[in-house]
C-alpha cells in the first residue's frame, strides 16, 4: 500500500515507520491475552489509539500543525480531514450514520472530541466510582494496571494466577445482556463491545 | 401539451380519412384510454404519454396512482392533487444531497407537514409514503397514522426530526401496515418500546427495517411480531438483536429474502452455533443481506450455506479482513452487488474479481476515512484487480487514498458499461501518484470509454481539462459531482454547454465565479438543480442570475465556515410554485 503522498512535512513521514498492526504497548512484559491474538483480531481502535499518542507527541514539540495542506491550482490553500485536530464534519463525503459508527461513538454521543469508551468502575463497599477510558488501553493487563493505582488496591490480572486470593481483588464486568462476569475469558476486543460497567469484588467472593 | 388539430375540430376531420377515425369519440373512449395508459409504469413513460394530446393528458392524470417529485420545491401540493386526484403513492425528495454531508443548515425545510395537509384531504386513500432528505415530526407520523385508514408502507431514508415515539404512533394505528423502512435517518431515538405497539392481531406486515435504530428492544415482541406476520420477507433487525436471538427468528421466518443481521456477535456454545447453521441452512430464498457490524472470522461460516442465491451483499458496516471475505465470496458466486469497507484491501477486492463474474456494482467505503497517515486500505491495483475479473461492472463509488490516470484507463477499457463512476480520493487536489499529474486523463478516459455514463463524480488534482473532457464526450450525462477541482470559469462553462442532459451538478470548493455561473442561464431551466457553494460567486451574481431567469429559484445562505465572510452557499432549481414560502431566515430568495 502506498503511503499518503501529500503530506508536506518530513516529520509527519516518519510515523508511517511504525506498523500499525504491531500490538505495542507500554507493558510489553505482560501476559494478558492480548498476546494470543493474531492479526486478525487487532482492532481499529488499538492501533487509532497508538497513531493518536504518536500525533500528540509530535505537535508538542513541532511548530508545524498536524494537517497537511494542499495547494490546488487556483492557489486555493485547504486543510483537509482535521481542523485543529478535529475531523471536518463535510469531508470525506460520506454518510452521516456511517460517520459516526466509524468515528468509534454512538450517534447519541456526538462531541468534537476524539473517540473514547468511558465506563464506570465502582468498587465494592465504595458508593462513588470512577469512569475509565477504555480505548486508552490496549489489553487486560494495561487496565488492571489503571485500575490498581486508581484504587490503590491489588488487582489480580485476568489471567494471573489466582493463587492468593485473600486480600486480592478481582475484576468483574456488567455484559450487554446484563450478567456479571469475569473479565479475561475473552478476546479483548469482543470484550470491549460487550462491557457496559465494570466492578471491583474481593477474590474470596468469587 | 398540444393537441392534435384533428381531435380539437370536427370539421377539420372530415377532411381526411385517417383523422376521421381519429375523432369519432365512441372508437376510443376516455375509460378505454385511461386503461391503456393506466398500464404505464414509469415515471417517464407517463410524462411521455401526457404530451402527446389534450385528451392523452386527461387520460394520464385520472390514472396516475404513483408520483415521484425529486425536489420537493418544485412543485406545491396544491398543483399536484389538482393534476392528479387519483394518487395512492407519492415519493418526495427533500434536501439537497449535499445535506448529508453537513453543508445545508438545520432548519433549513423540506417538512412534510404541509404536504400531509394537503393529502389528507384530497388523497384520503394515500396508501405509500417514500420521503428522502425530508423532515418528519412525530405530530407528522401521528397524523399520516390516524388520517389515512388504508396506509401500508412507510419509507424515510436520510429524513430527520422524529423520534422512537413517532414510530410508536405508526405501528399502533396503521392497521394495514406492510412496510415499515427506517434507514439513516437523524432519529432522535428514546427506546425501542415502538415494537410493542403494534396490536396483536396485526398481520399484514411484509418489510420490516429498523437496523439503524440504537435502542433495544423487546425480542419476545419481536419474535412474536415475526412468528404472525407470515408474509415477511424483508427483515433487518439492529446491532441489540444477539446471535442466538436471530437463531430465532430465522427458524419463524427461513422464507425471508431480505436480512439484516444486526451485529452478529456474541459467545456461542458449540450447540447455539450448531443451531445457528442450520438455520441458515434453512434460508434458501436470501437475496440480500446485511449488517454484520461486528462479525468476526469465527461465526461468519455459519452464513456459508444461505450465500447461494445472493445478489446483494452489504457488508458496509462489518470490517471484514481481506480473507474473511475472501472466504465468504467463494460462496457467492451470483452476487450481482457489494458494498464493503476498505478494511478488506486491494487483497479483498482481488478475491471479489476472482469470485463475482456477474458483479454490476461495487462501492467501497473508507473505514479510518479522518486519518491521514494510514497506510492500508484499498489502491488502484484492487480496483483494477475487480475490472478484470467483473467485466460486467457498471456502478461504482470507491473511496481511496491513491489512484493513477493509467489504472483508470485501464479499468474502463475492461468496463466499458459503467453508468455511474464514483471515484473518491480522499485527499483533495492530490495528483496522479505515480506520475505527479493532474487526474485529467483517468477522467478523460472514463468519459471517452463509457457511453452509457450517467452520474460522475470527480476528485483528484484536476484542470479545466477534466471538465473540458466532460462536455465534449459525457453526452449522457445527468448527474455531476465535483470538489476541489477545476482551475478557471471554463471548466464549468464546458459542462454546461456540453452535457445536454445534465439535470443535477453540485459543485464545492472550485474556483468558479460568477461567470461560470452566469454561463448557463437557459441550461438550468432544464435541469433539476443546482447547487455551489464555497466558490467564488458573489452576491451580485445571484441577483443577476435571478433577474434573468425568473422562473428559477434562486436561494442564497451564508457559508458560516468561510474564512472571508465572503462565501455563499447557492441552491437554483427550477419551480411551477414560484419561491418557497417556508424558507427560514437564513434563506434568502432572490
Amino acid at each position: 500500500m502506498g503511503r499518503s503522498s501529500s503530506s508536506p512535512s518530513s516529520s509527519i513521514d516518519s510515523t508511517s515507520n511504525l506498523t500499525p498492526l504491531s500490538p505495542s504497548s507500554p507493558n510489553s512484559s505482560s501476559s494478558s491475552s492480548s498476546i494470543c491474538l493474531s492479526s486478525n483480531f487487532t482492532s481499529r481502535t488499538t492501533r487509532r489509539s497508538i497513531r493518536r499518542d504518536l500525533s500528540t507527541d509530535l505537535r508538542l514539540g513541532l511548530s508545524i500543525s498536524s494537517s497537511p495542506k494542499h495547494v490546488l491550482p487556483n492557489n486555493n490553500v485547504v486543510s483537509i480531514q482535521r481542523v485543529d485536530n478535529q475531523q471536518r464534519p463535510d469531508w470525506p463525503p460520506i454518510k452521516p450514520l456511517l460517520r459516526s459508527a466509524l468515528s468509534g461513538r454512538s450517534a447519541e454521543e456526538r462531541h468534537g472530541a476524539a473517540s473514547s469508551l468511558f465506563v464506570k468502575v465502582y468498587m465494592e463497599g465504595v458508593p462513588i466510582g470512577r469512569k475509565l477510558d477504555l480505548l486508552n488501553h490496549d489489553g487486560y493487563a494495561n487496565l488492571a494496571e489503571t485500575l490498581a493505582h486508581m484504587f490503590k488496591a491489588p488487582i489480580l490480572c485476568p489471567n494471573g494466577s489466582r493463587a492468593h486470593s485473600d486480600k486480592h481483588y478481582v475484576l468483574t464486568y456488567e455484559d450487554r445482556e446484563g450478567d456479571w462476569m469475569m473479565v479475561g475469558d475473552v478476546p479483548w476486543e469482543i470484550f470491549m463491545s460487550t462491557v457496559k460497567r465494570l466492578k471491583i469484588t474481593r477474590a474470596d467472593r468469587c | 401539451m398540444r393537441a392534435l388539430p384533428e381531435l380539437m375540430d370536427p370539421k377539420r376531420a372530415r377532411e381526411s380519412p385517417e383523422s376521421a377515425v381519429l375523432s369519432r369519440p365512441s372508437a376510443f373512449p376516455d375509460e378505454v384510454l385511461e386503461r391503456i395508459l393506466s398500464l404505464l409504469d414509469t415515471h417517464k413513460d407517463r410524462s411521455s404519454a401526457s404530451l402527446v394530446s389534450k385528451a392523452w393528458y386527461h387520460a394520464e392524470r385520472w390514472s396516475r396512482a404513483r408520483v415521484f417529485i425529486g425536489n420537493c420545491y418544485s412543485v406545491s401540493a396544491e398543483i399536484l392533487v389538482r393534476r392528479f386526484p387519483n394518487i395512492r403513492s407519492v415519493t418526495l425528495k427533500g434536501k439537497p444531497r449535499f445535506s448529508d454531508f453537513n453543508l445545508v443548515p438545520q432548519n433549513w425545510g423540506a417538512d412534510i407537514h404541509s404536504w400531509l395537509l394537503v393529502f389528507a384531504e384530497h388523497y384520503p386513500s394515500l396508501e405509500e409514503l417514500r420521503l428522502k432528505r425530508m423532515t418528519v415530526t412525530d405530530q407528522s407520523l401521528e397524523f399520516l397514522a390516524l388520517k389515512f385508514p388504508n396506509f401500508k408502507s412507510l419509507s424515510l431514508l436520510s429524513c430527520d426530526g422524529f423520534s422512537t415515539d413517532g414510530l410508536s404512533a405508526i405501528a399502533t394505528h396503521c392497521r394495514n401496515l406492510t412496510e415499515l423502512d427506517i434507514q439513516e435517518n437523524g432519529i432522535d431515538d428514546i427506546s425501542g418500546n415502538w415494537l410493542n405497539c403494534f396490536p396483536d392481531n396485526f398481520t399484514s406486515l411484509e418489510v420490516l427495517n429498523f437496523a439503524s435504530l440504537n435502542s433495544e428492544v423487546n425480542f419476545d415482541s419481536l419474535e412474536r411480531l415475526v412468528t404472525r406476520c407470515n408474509l415477511l420477507r424483508i427483515l433487518k433487525v439492529n446491532k441489540t438483536i444477539t446471535l442466538d436471538q436471530l437463531q430465532r427468528l430465522l427458524v419463524r421466518a427461513p422464507w425471508l429474502t431480505e436480512l439484516g443481521t444486526g451485529s452478529f456477535i456474541q459467545e456461542l456454545t458449540p450447540r447455539q452455533y450448531a443451531d445457528l447453521e442450520t438455520s441458515f441452512k434453512g434460508c434458501r430464498n436470501l437475496q440480500t443481506l446485511s449488517g454484520l457490524s461486528e462479525a468476526t472470522a469465527l461465526y461468519l461460516p455459519a452464513l456459508y450455506p444461505a450465500c447461494a442465491n445472493l445478489t446483494f451483499l452489504n457488508l458496509s458496516y462489518a470490517a471484514l479482513q481481506s480473507e474473511e471475505l475472501a472466504r465468504l465470496l467463494a460462496y457467492c458466486a451470483h452476487l450481482r452487488r457489494l458494498w464493503v469497507l476498505d478494511t478488506v484491501e486491494d487483497k479483498g477486492l482481488e478475491a471479489v474479481g476472482q469470485n463475482c463474474p456477474l458483479l454490476e456494482e461495487l462501492r467501497v467505503f473508507p473505514s479510518d476515512p479522518f486519518d491521514e497517515e494510514i497506510v492500508h486500505g484499498v489502491t488502484e491495483l484492487g480496483f483494477l484487480a475487480v475490472s478484470y475479473g467483473c467485466r460486467k461492472l457498471r456502478y461504482v463509488l470507491y473511496f481511496c487514498r491513491q489512484m493513477t490516470n493509467a489504472a483508470v484507463a485501464t479499468i474502463v477499457r475492461n468496463c466499458p458499461d459503467f453508468t455511474h463512476f464514483r471515484l473518491c480520493i480522499m485527499n483533495p487536489g492530490q495528483p496522479d501518484y505515480l506520475t505527479r499529474e493532474p487526474m485529467d486523463e483517468a477522467f478523460g478516459a472514463v468519459v471517452k470509454n463509457c457511453p452509457k455514463l450517467q452520474r460522475l463524480a470527480v476528485s483528484g488534482l484536476l484542470t479545466d481539462l477534466t471538465f473540458e473532457y466532460i462536455g465534449t464526450f459525457a453526452k449522457n450525462l445527468e448527474t455531476l459531482s465535483v470538489a476541489f477541482a477545476g482551475s478557471s470559469d471554463l471548466g464549468m462553462q464546458c459542462v454546461l454547454e456540453g452535457c445536454p442532459k445534465l439535470r443535477k451538478l453540485e459543485i464545492r470548493d472550485c474556483p468558479f465565479g460568477n461567470k461560470a455561473l452566469l454561463s448557463g442561464l437557459e441550461k438550468y431551466e432544464s435541469m433539476r438543480s443546482l447547487w455551489m457553494s464555497a466558490c467564488k460567486i458573489t452576491m451580485n451574481g445571484c441577483r443577476l442570475l435571478a433577474r434573468k431567469m425568473p422562473r428559477l429559484n434562486v436561494e442564497v445562505m451564508k457559508d458560516e465556515e468561510s474564512n472571508d465572510g465572503q462565501s455563499y452557499k447557492v441552491y437554483v432549481y427550477r419551480s411551477v410554485a414560484g419561491p418557497r414560502r417556508d424558507a427560514p431566515p437564513f434563506v434568502l430568495t432572490l
